[in-house]
């Protein structure tokens, strides 16, 4: 039993191991601040994700109190932004920076760093069995770039002309030229800084985690005894490995044409006041073609962490095996590879040839089949299963909700001839808030529910927990369902006020039921942080594996040592979801653990007609894997 | 017996729950004759200014209607919250009182999954008939348009059965397959006979909607291949932050145009001899001027600022000093400076190149022809019913975009690349009324963020008979000569112009 293992080796595993010692005399610099231990790192990123989260949220809300009451004067909003909100009202200018920074922060600080920079530096090395990442002092640096990137995006807010208020998408030329909107002077020059500080951070992380799940898995860790949160991870790093020097790219020519005179996106320009700029034979498009290269598999760059979560949450917490492993891979991989090719999907009426929008259109649809795939093993594991609801394990459910709701409306925009119409309206906005936005957010919340025992050795507290959970989930559709219709209506995005136009005005009480649900939104994520900030100090103290689970990280102790595991790292037996066997006791059956003679999977007998499968397709997935891992040589013994 | 009673009361209680929260909505939706007073006097929060943009007009029952209905689910939420503070907080003290606590959160747990369900199905049928009713559908005002409305009530249609079917299950099991003690899960880990299946069901649902989907694209993207009728083609241009138009004149041809043309009289740059010379000897002007005040800036100009400084001093005027101050600054930190002589190189390079067009002959003449002498600049787009039109989008400034809702038609329009949207209008303006109301008028707004009056960027579209827009054309300007002396005078608008589609391909000299 690892248990006795364990204390069995504990001396030996206290003098022969290196990091054994170093937890003994750390000072507060290099324990809380610059440490380079991957389980402090990714507190760090969770606080500072949870931080720009409350900041991201607290934005929104604030457009969207000149959304639904247009007319009305706050005077809370002068006192908080100052020449911004003279008398109450918020500057058209400002508004457009607000929803700027929003979509920023929630898509790349939030969403990318906060749930993928989390989880990836708390799980992998926990789960695939390793002391810390491959490289600490990168990880380290990993976090410090984040956290630079976000002050610098932060002190914009501090410029005079306002921070950068062209989109999340900072489309040139309206982000190249100073003249055509305020926020496109000093604010872009910072935004676009800040971002090239994120890409250099989520470089030095994603080399950092593919080393780590292809090098250092512990004894008996194979590619496909991997707990599907790590799989989601791994491909997710190779995503934004491939995806952001993209972003990289476009966003260093975007310096040069505004800084440098250069015409990479600039040509035939008259602007008012300035007069007819020298630019010539850029082209805008090309800087869309490259932001998108990046932006879309961004989307799934958010998305799979929290399909991974989802995917381990349910299988612990329903106790059984997840729904078809090898599917749920291949899905993974599917998506990651097609999510490459589907980039022109956002401009189908950028005025791209139509015959190119064909094709992406074809390849766009496509990717909706691996989703359907997952969502129907999601779906099969809950199938009688035994579900007990935790907080996380509701918010894994509800990430299953989203995931339909909002990847059905992708059909929708996939398809050339209806994006014509629903191209940059609500529609769209709904769609992505829905898919990528509430149920990446979820994924993170289901995350930080189930794994804060071992992040803080205490427990939150689940009645808190079970209610954030439902207004959070209420509150959100409630907010993004509607847009769905304002957007079949004709409703445009980013407009600052839809009282000047009749037609679009009728939706104002709609616009003010979306605020107030938003409203209860912002209220329950109190109870959240409450909650959190709570139970770290106050919280009861959590057992070693609180949850039944089966994977490796709850074979570590609750305190956290420098290297993870007192003794010898634990060898692992058997895949991570081997729960509610019918040959064992107890209903979970944890990877590390020797156990009997049992065999790696529980074959039913021939006439159990739940469990019938059909086993060529059986040899042939292990074909697959098995090649899989001689291709990169990694099987371990 | 016992567990059979207690779900069919737990059950009756979920009902209950449903049919009050269900009576709530049905009777404020069936309060309609409600008077003016009484509704501003309930929504305080709306703000008077609310329906100023038809102050003669009366609230709508409509209007009513969906607020009373957005304040019965607010209710209603308020509600819910209560009940499951209340179900947790019983769970919290039954827990202290008995010590085990796990099984009852589960239960209240497993039973808010059957009521959101239930509640949320109900919600998603109200919004899909409420809010259903007021979006653009089956009401196209333009050819295409039907085929759009098919292929989007065809993904709704399929898109909607499998909301329902995997909310339903998601929900359901998560309801019926909730922890129970002593219960062991099924082990079941794969069965790749059903992965197969839902593959493949999807891939062909999905088949069949890319293939129709391309089918729509092709019809809508390559409209006129297949068009034997009447062409026209108009200009469509747009600047921060409005649009205009532009039609041939009486020659049928549009003349040429280039960003670099444009000057306060001549706003969309067109090829015209007169007002190009006239902005060279401008920029010549402002050439002289900007150096001129290079020469003066650290003399006459700093001192002037230093003046007015101690003006607004003297007075108090924080704000001017404050504005004074910043120009000082720019004089002495080189800012200025640098602004101005940008200003002279950007001005040069514009002279130079100008005069590069009109020094070579060929470009010369093909450039400056007279067909840029009878263009038709106006401030809104009429369409004539029924032929193929054919918008030809310029930008003079950053990325904007068409959007036409009811025509179901959206083109980005893009500096340096031209982009063009062709449809068919099939319902004319006085149509539209007769359907949507006296007010409406049809409009192409802005649909790209482009700056400060993103939200009021809009141009009235009017579609009327051929005759009519004849008609409006004839009142309208051209845009350098009087209509007397147009350069020739075949019938306008007729088939002729199918030519300057050509033509427009070529606008965009450099």
């Amino acid at each position: 039993m690892s248990t006795a293992t364990i204390n069995d080796s504990h001396a030996v595993g206290h003098h022969g191991d290196a990091h054994g010692h170093d937890h003994h005399h750390q000072s507060f610099i290099t324990k809380y601040i610059f440490s380079t231990d991957h389980k402090m790192i990714s507190k760090q990123y969770l606080i500072t994700g949870i931080i720009m989260g409350c900041l991201g949220m607290g934005m929104s809300l604030l457009f969207r109190l000149q959304l639904a009451w247009p007319d009305e004067t706050f005077p809370f909003l002068e006192t908080l932004l100052g020449k911004w909100a003279k008398g109450g009202k918020l500057d058209p200018n400002y508004y457009m920076a607000l929803v700027t920074i929003h979509g920023t922060i929630m898509v790349f600080y939030v969403l990318t760093a906060g749930l993928s920079g989390t989880f990836s530096n708390l799980l992998i090395p926990l789960q695939v069995g390793a002391r810390d990442m491959a490289s600490p002092f990168m990880n380290m640096l990993s976090y410090w770039f984040f956290f630079l990137s976000s002050v610098v995006l932060m002190s914009s807010f501090l410029v005079e002309t306002g921070p950068a208020s062209s989109g999340w998408t900072v489309y040139p030329p309206l982000s190249a030229l100073e003249k055509a909107m305020p926020g496109s002077g000093m604010g872009t020059t910072l935004w676009l800084v800040a971002i090239i500080l994120f890409i250099v951070s989520a470089l030095l992380g994603g080399i950092n985690y593919i080393t780590t799940v292809l090098n250092m898995r512990t004894k008996g860790m194979s590619m496909n005894r991997l707990p599907l949160t790590i799989w989601a991870f791994f491909l997710t790093a190779v995503l934004g490995l491939l995806s952001f020097p993209v972003l990289l790219g476009a966003g260093l020519l975007l310096i040069f044409d505004r800084s440098f005179g250069t015409s990479f996106y600039l040509s035939d320009i008259h602007l008012n006041g300035v007069g007819a700029l020298s630019n010539s034979g850029g082209s805008p498009v090309l800087y869309q073609h490259l932001f998108w290269f990046l932006g879309h598999p961004e989307v799934y760059i958010i998305l799979m962490p929290a399909l991974g979560i989802s995917s381990e949450v349910i299988s612990t917490n329903a106790r059984k095996p997840i729904f078809g492993y090898t599917a749920m891979v291949i899905s993974l991989l599917g998506i990651s590879f097609l999510s490459f090719i589907v980039w022109g999907h956002h401009m189908f009426i950028t005025g791209m040839n139509p015959f190119l929008g064909t094709m992406f259109m074809y390849v766009t649809l496509i990717i909706a089949v691996p989703s359907a795939v997952k969502t129907f093993n999601y779906l099969a594991t809950l199938w009688k299963g035994n579900i007990r609801f935790t907080p996380a394990m509701l918010f894994a459910i509800g990430l299953v909700s989203m995931f339909i709701s909002g990847g059905l409306t992708g059909i929708y925009l996939g398809n050339a001839a209806l994006d014509i119409q629903l191209h940059d309206s609500y529609f769209v906005v709904a769609h992505f808030h829905l898919v990528m936005g509430s149920a990446s957010i979820f994924g993170m919340f289901a995350g930080i529910y189930h794994w804060f025992p071992k992040m803080y050795g205490r427990m939150m507290n689940k009645t808190l927990g079970s209610l954030h959970f439902w207004l959070t989930f209420i509150s959100a559709y409630l907010v993004f369902f509607p847009m769905h219709f304002m957007g079949l209506a004709g409703v445009p995005r980013r407009y600052y006020q839809f009282s000047l136009i009749p037609e679009f005005n009728i939706w104002m009480d709609v616009n003010i039921f979306i605020t107030l649900a938003a409203i209860l939104g912002g209220i329950a994520q109190l109870l959240f942080l409450y909650n959190f900030f709570n139970s770290i100090f106050r919280g009861p103290k959590a057992s070693k594996n609180p949850w039944e689970s089966n994977t490796l990280e709850w074979s570590t102790e609750t305190k956290h040592i420098h290297g993870n595991w007192e003794g010898d790292i634990p060898t692992v037996y058997r895949g991570p979801h081997e729960y509610s066997r019918p040959d064992r006791e107890l209903d979970y059956f944890p990877q590390y653990e020797i156990g009997d003679g049992e065999p790696e999977h529980y074959h039913a007998p021939a006439t159990a007609p739940d469990t019938s499968y059909d086993g060529k397709k059986e040899k042939a997935t292990t074909v697959f894997f098995s090649s899989f891992a001689h291709l990169f040589s990694l099987r371990r013994a | 017996m016992n567990t059979i009673l207690k779900l069919t009361l737990k059950f009756t209680l979920a009902v209950v729950i449903i049919f009050s929260a269900a009576t709530l909505i049905s009777d404020s939706v069936d309060i309609q004759g409600i008077s003016t007073e009484h509704l501003s006097a309930e929504k305080p929060w709306v703000g008077a200014d609310e329906y100023q943009y038809d102050p003669g007009q009366t609230v709508t029952p409509e209007k009513t209607l969906s607020s009373k209905v957005n304040w019965a689910i607010l209710v209603f939420v308020v509600l819910m919250v209560l009940v499951l503070a209340n179900a947790f907080d019983i769970s919290k003290y039954t827990a202290k009182i008995t010590g085990r606590e796990t099984v009852n959160q589960n239960n209240v747990n497993k039973w808010i999954m059957l009521f959101f369900m239930i509640a949320g199905f109900a919600a998603v049928i109200w919004e899909y008939q409420t809010h259903g009713a007021m979006i653009l559908l089956n009401d196209s005002s333009s050819a295409h348009g039907v085929d759009y409305d098919s292929m989007f009530t065809i993904t709704l249609v399929l898109t909607t059965i499998v909301f329902f079917i995997t909310q339903a299950l998601l929900f359901y099991f998560s309801f019926r397959y909730a922890h129970q003690d002593g219960r062991k899960a099924l082990y079941y880990s794969h069965n790749n006979r059903l992965e197969v299946v839902w593959t493949f069901i999807p891939a062909v649902v999905l088949t069949v909607l890319v293939l129709r989907g391309h089918q729509t694209w092709k019809s809508v993207v390559y409209a006129e291949d297949n068009y034997n009728g009447k062409m026209h083609s108009i200009e469509v241009f747009a600047y921060q932050f409005g649009w205009k138009a532009r039609y041939a004149g009486d020659d049928g041809i549009m003349g040429n145009v280039d960003y670099k043309f444009i000057s306060g009289k001549n706003e969309l740059g067109l090829a015209y001899k007169p007002e190009v010379d006239s902005l060279v000897v401008d920029l010549k002007k402002q050439i002289a001027a900007d150096e001129a005040s290079i020469k003066n800036l650290n003399t006459t100009i700093l001192d002037g600022l230093m003046a007015d400084f101690t003006a607004a001093e003297n007075l108090r005027d924080y704000k001017n000093m404050e504005s004074v101050q910043k120009e000082i600054d720019a004089v002495k930190n080189g800012d200025r400076l640098d602004e101005l002589k940008a200003s002279i190189k950007r001005k040069t390079k514009q002279i130079e190149r100008i005069l590069a067009i009109q020094n070579d002959k060929k470009l010369f003449a093909s450039t400056f022809t007279s067909a840029a002498m009878d263009d038709i600049i106006t401030q809104e787009i009429h369409l004539a019913k029924d032929s193929l039109v054919t918008l030809n989008f310029r930008s003079k400034d950053i990325i904007h975009s068409a959007w036409l809702p009811h025509f179901r038609a959206q083109m980005n329009v893009v500096p340096g690349m031209p982009t063009k949207f062709t449809f068919r209008p099939t319902k004319s303006t006085e149509e539209a009324k007769k359907e949507r109301g006296e007010e409406f008028e049809y409009y192409l707004y802005c649909n790209k963020i482009c700056g400060v009056s993103h939200y009021n960027m809009k141009i009235k579209v009017v579609v009327e008979s051929q005759e009519k827009v004849n008609e409006w054309l004839k009142s309208q300007q051209p845009a350098f000569i009087k209509r007397e002396m147009a350069p020739v005078a075949p019938a306008i608008m007729n088939d002729t112009l199918k030519t300057s589609t050509d033509t427009i391909q070529k606008m965009v000299v450099r």
